[in-house]
């Protein structure tokens, strides 16, 4: 399973009597039906690991891209009536600012080794809080309360799983908390921020930035307001598109198939 | 009015220091320059009209290594190419063949391990990447062992290992043209430039001709010789290039800082004071 296709509904399923495993791509699972899939004793995989580390770095590049503006400065570099750059052209400083990072598992905890390394202010908000030592060897502070990361953050990024307690998460209220000097990033899933709220809260500058390598379609209407704000970066999600990657999430799904055929226990089978 | 100025802030190498204008301002005390980089100025002769000139060293280094890394990830994992891609209203969409190059493993070459040099060590250590570097002298090991670098004396070895060269020395007689057709030679075809220090440490001909050709994979430069390039320049149209305004160092706190710097500085050569961060002709 690539990029969520095919789509695995109950006509599918009923068409493919002997279909033994489904293995996805990457590491969410919000596009499958886990109960149905598993009623028609169908096993699930995904590829859990390997993607944290490039996921981990695109947060980190899209946090820079839209600190530094680099869309915006490149375009202004290569327009062709650009005869001078302005002296009063500036970005905002990512060494020494603090970063809220939503959701702290694998994914969110390579974030907050590398913000680290730019001498960042590390605010985490989870479901759970981390042991003490994983803490300590980051310097991330627990916000029990999101409110307390939003309203603190100048750079709020996004790596929970979408689940149905997420769905929504940064919404208009939680816009609202953030500072009017902040940037959100996002590389978890479109439907953990409500869209619409986003794109007003950009125009009517509630906060500064966004930069998202996920949106809700995927790819989005040719017409939507996002694609045409200065102050977005938009990627096609491609948190986990490097080479190396790629290479080794076919070779686990590969491996994973191989093991569902031949009945035996699917590394990384999701349960 | 010339006989009232006694200090000069310099900004974007704005005003020319030349002998005309020292001549006019007799005056003149010291000439503090908004940034690290001295080339613009001729040391030798602001010195033979008794003024002193200071730099802002401190507040431009974690900026610019900054740069340096956003540079980097964006050129590795094509951040702009697939954002113009994203944001395009034509209808065709291409999925999964924008294969971007993983940084973590890979090996970052440092040349110029200076106070900017080694910050970038520190960040590309929080990358998981592996990091050579080469300068006039060696660190300290101690210095080495913090950022996991090991040194390279001859360039051409750390040129022959690494995925992404990235150059942080001083515009020098020795550093001009630095990297040139030899030297882009000797890059891995699949490497990456990238360029924070002087657009003349560059051989930019050289480059064009070896982006063209395949020689390397691609490069990021936050400077170029002259700024901003003659609008029919190849390396604007090249699309395995990313190229922005020498903003290094331009954020709200980094120019904040070096204004602070600067005041520093001139307050103190007004004073009669030793200054905080002064420049000697070599």
């Amino acid at each position: 399973m690539w990029y969520h296709k095919p789509a695995i509904n109950e006509e599918l399923l009923q068409s493919l009597p002997n279909l033994k495993v489904v293995a996805s791509a990457g590491v969410g699972i919000d596009h499958l039906d886990l109960k149905l899939l598993s009623r028609y004793g169908v096993k699930v995989s995904n590829t859990p690991f390997i993607v944290s580390t490039d996921t981990a770095d695109m947060g980190m590049a899209l946090l820079l891209a839209s600190s530094r503006r680099l869309v915006e400065g490149n375009n202004l570099n290569v327009s062709p009536d650009t005869e001078y750059f302005p002296a009063d052209w500036l970005g905002v400083e990512v060494s020494g600012a603090t970063i809220g990072i939503v959701g702290m598992g694998t994914i969110g905890y390579k974030v907050a080794e590398r913000a680290k390394a730019f001498e960042m202010k590390i605010l985490y908000h989870n479901r759970n809080q981390r042991k003490k030592e994983e803490e300590s060897a980051v310097g991330a502070i627990y916000c029990k309360k999101i409110d307390d990361l939003l309203q603190q953050s100048d750079f709020v990024l996004l790596t929970v799983n979408l689940t149905p307690q997420t769905h929504k998460l940064i919404g208009k209220r939680e816009l609202e908390l953030m500072k009017p000097t902040a940037t959100l990033i996002n590389v978890s899933r479109g439907l953990v921020v409500d869209q619409d709220a986003l794109v007003e809260a950009l125009q009517n500058k509630v906060i500064k930035a966004a930069a998202l390598d996920v949106t809700y379609p995927e790819p989005l209407p040719r017409d939507h307001p996002l694609l045409k704000l200065k102050n977005v970066i938009i990627t096609p999600h491609i948190g986990s598109a490097t080479k190396k990657t790629r290479w080794v999430m076919m070779e686990e799904m590969a491996e994973s198939i191989e093991a569902g055929l031949e009945g035996l226990p699917i590394p990384r089978e999701v349960l | 009015v010339g006989k009232k100025v006694q200090a000069i802030y310099l900004w974007w190498h704005k005003p020319v220091i030349d002998k005309e204008l020292l001549q006019s301002l007799p005056n003149l005390k010291v000439i503090a320059n908004s940034g690290v980089g001295m080339d613009h100025l001729d040391l030798k002769l602001v010195a033979s009209f008794g003024v002193k000139i200071a730099n802002a060293p401190r507040a431009v280094s974690s900026s610019t290594a900054d740069t340096g890394m956003a540079l980097l990830l964006a050129s590795a994992r094509r951040l702009l190419e697939v954002h113009n891609i994203s944001i395009s209203s034509s209808m065709e969409y291409r999925e999964a063949d924008i294969l971007g190059v993983k940084v973590a493993g890979a090996t970052l070459g440092i040349i110029g391990m200076g106070s900017i040099g080694y910050k970038i060590a520190l960040r590309a250590k929080a990358f998981e990447m592996n990091v050579l570097y080469h300068n006039r002298t060696r660190r300290k090991v101690q210095e080495e062992q913090a950022v996991g670098a090991t040194y390279c004396k001859k360039i051409d070895s750390l040129l022959q290992q690494a995925d992404f060269v990235m150059l942080v020395v001083s515009l020098t007689p020795q550093t001009h043209k630095l990297i040139g057709k030899r030297e882009l030679e000797l890059m891995k075809p699949t490497a990456t430039l990238i360029n924070i220090s002087r657009g003349a440490v560059i051989d930019q001909e050289a480059l064009v001709a070896a982006l063209r050709t395949g020689v390397i994979r691609a490069a990021a430069l936050d400077v170029t010789s002259p700024e901003p390039l003659p609008r029919d320049h190849p390396l604007l149209k090249l699309k395995n290039v990313i190229i922005t305004p020498h903003l290094g160092i331009k954020t709200d706190k980094a120019t904040y800082m070096i204004t602070e710097e600067a005041v520093e500085n001139i307050l103190a050569a007004l004073n009669g004071l030793p200054l905080p961060s002064e420049v000697y002709p070599s």
